[in-house]
């Protein structure tokens, strides 16, 4: 570990790796999109990370409050498509979400 | 550089309790404990706009949702029985990941930073926002009506046939 940068880099990875890990072996379709915010809180760790490397945090915060935006619209969508999806199957089950396969 | 190793593994133990936690709900408050802590975070490197946003958005109205969504679905937790050794192998498996890419990655980490910009004037946060990246606005304001559109599609009163 040599700088700050690495390390943060290195922590966002590691961030990167449990939501990804999340979303790979879960059946329920609430842990996949915990998941994904986790893997959105890596991003957001990577572009302040870089914004204060270049010295330039004003723009890694313009970029950082849009991407908060765009995952709070995603979990929302996610959500009430869930919500649905459990009302008319009766699960958030993955695997019995097979109604649309050909 | 120690408050934020302290932060990161707070982060970091969070996600991992977040992933592994039986029940949803604890899963939503690890996460906002998760969203908390970087937005701390965000305080450190100077970045109060984002870590305001953070705080208000990712921990208080994201956790919402999830917990109204929990609440809605809440026999699900004890319909759906996943084997639990995946999840508990987690710890193990980050713990592995951490010492693999702390060997492999800060070599190429280092390469990367060698490509930063450095920026040619200080411009303000609300610069940035309304003027040099507009365009960013125009999506973002279509991103949420596509989303209102969906939510209403969704649960709107239909008749049913």
């Amino acid at each position: 570990m040599t700088s700050t940068f690495s390390m943060d880099w290195l922590f966002a990875a590691i961030i990167f790796f449990i939501g990804a890990y999340c979303m790979a072996v879960s059946r329920n379709l609430i842990k996949q999109l915990i998941g994904l915010e986790i893997i959105s809180k890596a991003a957001l760790i990577a572009l302040i990370s870089a914004g204060a490397l270049s010295g330039n945090t004003n723009l890694a915060q313009a970029l950082i409050i849009t991407v908060i935006l765009v995952e709070a619209v995603i979990v929302a969508t996610g959500l009430a498509l869930l919500v649905k999806a459990y009302k008319v199957n009766g699960a958030i089950d993955i695997k019995k979400l097979n109604n649309m396969r050909g | 550089m120690t408050y934020n190793l302290f932060i990161y593994i707070i982060i970091a133990a969070a996600a991992i309790l977040a992933v592994t936690a039986g029940k949803m709900l604890t899963s939503a408050i690890m996460l906002a404990v998760a969203s908390i802590a970087l937005s701390l975070l965000l305080f450190n490197f100077n970045a109060p706009w984002a870590a305001v946003f953070e705080l208000s958005v990712c921990a208080g109205l994201i956790t919402v949702l999830f917990i109204s969504a929990v609440s809605l679905v809440k026999k699900e937790d004890e319909s759906l029985k996943e084997s639990r050794g995946k999840f508990l192998l987690l710890p193990f498996l980050a713990l592995a990941a951490f010492i693999t890419f702390s060997v492999i990655l800060p070599p190429w980490f280092e390469t990367l930073s060698g490509y930063a910009k450095y920026p040619a004037g200080e411009f303000k946060v609300g610069e940035i926002i309304w003027n040099l990246r507009s365009i960013d606005l125009l999506g973002q304001v279509t991103i949420l009506a596509a989303a209102v559109f969906v939510v209403k599609s969704v649960f709107g009163k239909r008749s049913e046939q």
